[in-house]
């Protein structure tokens, strides 16, 4: 336990003495917010705000979450890792750590969303809405993360992760309800957008902001997570030995 | 007692190349020194011995735990500085040191940080970022790491690599400390000096397998005699002197090779005037580990890459 709060103490110092990284990371997703939310002349639903809110949350915790797996990977290159493992540390504490500071990074930035979306606009919502939301977020956000990491140690440089973070996280946004509801996509696109775990995330905050206790997309994230958690400790174990 | 490290037919394969093989070894508590050229095998032994990489076949115990079966308590008891240096740039000395600490589970994170800073001569520096650091600072800021919860074995993989003389003999002084202190070092070099001045014991390694071991000294003396040549005036009268073997006479240049030149070179000089015979000049070349090394381990027939020895002779020819 204090192993993993020493590992998330270590990533969270590193980061805040990167100036830059922190400056993108904060002001990136309000700039998105603000472009798509206000630029776009679009108007599907009666607040587009609203709509689009919970989109760019989500893509927050997915973009967060693909590029988290670099940390993993730049510690696996540069030799830190090996160091780590060879501490009496019980070993999972790296990959828990890394995981749960992904993941609460992301939750950083989306603070930052949900503030300036209402400041422009969007519907104010009860502490409890936000407090089921965070919930949805940090579940999405540790399934991404567990799955960024996991492709971290699979792959052996940091070239190939980065062709794949690219590979993957456009193609899930564009493919999921972030940007338009169900109705107004081609069928096709329907389909793909019903199945695509982004999705489940979107429509869960989505529900929480119109009032709805979103159970089942709760539990489903819940249980798609714990999976890939699961598959992660495992081959972090098949890796290390 | 235990043995520190002992290992049994250690081998280890990557795919079809031999990179460890049937590496039997045992280690007390001393400075042992695994000498090696480029890719013989030295970091891959030291990987498994830190439980960081399986043995394909054979075993090993550290400390007396078995590194594949009792993994976790071989890591409770050694500390690992790896061959790449790695520590946090973005970081001060103190945090990273303090991090390990922390890490470690020692008692008093905060205070063992500042005394191993202070044993590592890094206390000026050490609110300052690593990127300000040296190499040297760097390796001794490792080395602060490694220490802060103070081994029973330390495991240190060519810890002077591309250091200048001074910062080379710092560490080693920090190393001799350690071993006054009772702890175990298990270090790989491809420096012969370093181990030959300040190691209780050296192995040579290539291609994977012992080719010599022992203390440097009883290496040299078993590897190749010290060479003693005496001028002197006239012909050498050929009587046997203790302790040195006669090996010829070439114009006034009279050769003899001993055991240990240093102590017959005064019986020899000593027996000579006895005898007659004027002395003009004396002199002993001791055989270095590095002629034990090229004995051992031979000229170095490596395909591909560089390889350590074949530089070195390269080096020589030029002189
Ligand atoms: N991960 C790996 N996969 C395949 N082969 C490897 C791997 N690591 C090392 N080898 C090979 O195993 C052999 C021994 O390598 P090792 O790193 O143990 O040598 P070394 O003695 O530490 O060399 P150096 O002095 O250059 O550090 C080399 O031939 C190397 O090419
Ligand atoms: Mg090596």
């Amino acid at each position: 336990m204090s192993g993993i709060v020493t590992y998330i103490e270590r990533d969270f110092l590193k980061w805040s003495r990167g100036r830059v990284a922190v400056i993108s990371a904060l002001i990136m997703p309000a700039a998105w917010l603000i472009f798509v939310g206000l630029a776009l002349p679009v108007r599907f639903t009666g607040n587009y705000l609203d709509f689009i809110t919970p989109g760019i949350l989500v893509m927050t915790m997915l973009t967060a979450g693909l590029s988290g797996g670099t940390l993993l990977m730049f510690d696996k290159i540069l030799g830190f890792l090996n160091k780590f493992l060879a501490l009496p540390t019980p070993r999972e504490d790296i990959l828990i750590g890394k995981i749960l500071f992904i993941t609460g990074r992301g939750l950083i930035q989306t603070s930052i969303i949900l503030v300036i979306a209402v400041l422009i606009g969007a519907t104010l919502l009860s502490p409890l809405q936000y407090g089921l939301i965070y919930i949805v977020l940090f579940l999405f956000g540790v399934l991404i993360a567990a799955f960024s990491t996991t492709i971290a140690l699979y792959l052996d440089d940091h070239d190939s992760y980065s062709a794949f973070n690219t590979m993957i996280s456009m193609p899930l946004f564009f493919t999921s309800s972030a940007l338009m509801p169900y109705d107004v996509m081609p069928p096709w696109l329907a389909t793909i957008a019903r199945l695509n775990p982004l999705s489940y995330a979107i429509d869960a905050v989505r529900d929480v902001g119109s009032g709805g206790l979103p159970l089942g997309s709760v539990s489903l994230l819940t249980i798609m997570a714990l999976l890939v958690l699961v598959c992660s400790i495992t081959v972090f174990r098949k890796v290390t030995i | 007692m235990t043995l520190a490290i002992e290992t049994t037919a250690l081998t280890r394969y990557y795919d079809d190349l031999c990179a460890v093989d049937h590496l039997s070894l045992s280690v007390n508590n001393e400075i042992f020194a695994l000498l090696g050229p480029n890719g013989s095998g030295k970091t891959t032994t030291v990987l498994m011995l830190t439980t960081l990489l399986h043995p394909t076949t054979g075993t090993a115990t550290v400390c007396g735990h078995n590194i594949t079966t009792e993994a976790g308590q071989v890591r409770n008891c050694i500390s690992y500085v790896p061959q790449d240096m790695a520590v946090d740039i973005r970081l001060t000395g103190r945090e990273n040191v303090h991090l390990f600490a922390k890490l470690y589970g020692v008692k008093n994170p905060k205070d063992r940080t500042d005394e191993v800073l202070a044993v590592m001569e890094l206390t000026d520096r050490a609110d300052d970022l690593i990127k300000t650091y040296s190499g040297g600072m760097r390796r001794r800021l490792e080395l602060a790491q490694a220490l802060v919860h103070e081994p029973e074995v330390l495991f240190l993989d060519e810890p002077t690599l591309g250091l200048d003389v001074a910062a080379r003999k710092k560490i080693w002084e920090h190393i001799r400390g350690l071993r006054q202190k009772g702890m175990t070092i298990f270090v790989t070099t491809h420096y012969m000096d370093e181990a030959d001045q300040f190691c209780d014991r050296v192995g040579i390694i290539s291609n994977g397998k012992i080719a010599a071991l022992g203390s440097p000294e009883e290496l040299k003396a078993r590897l190749m005699k010290d060479v003693i040549t005496v001028r002197i005036e006239g012909q050498y009268p050929d009587h046997p002197v203790d302790a040195v073997s006669y090996v010829g006479q070439s114009g006034d240049e009279v050769t003899f090779t001993a055991e240990n030149g240093s102590e017959a070179l005064p019986h020899l000089a000593k027996t000579l005037e006895s005898r007659g015979v004027r002395v003009h000049a004396i002199d002993l070349h001791e055989p270095t580990l590095d002629d034990v090394f090229l004995q051992a381990v031979g000229p170095q027939e490596e395909p591909h890459g560089f390889s350590d020895a074949k530089f070195r002779i390269m080096l020589r020819r030029r002189k």
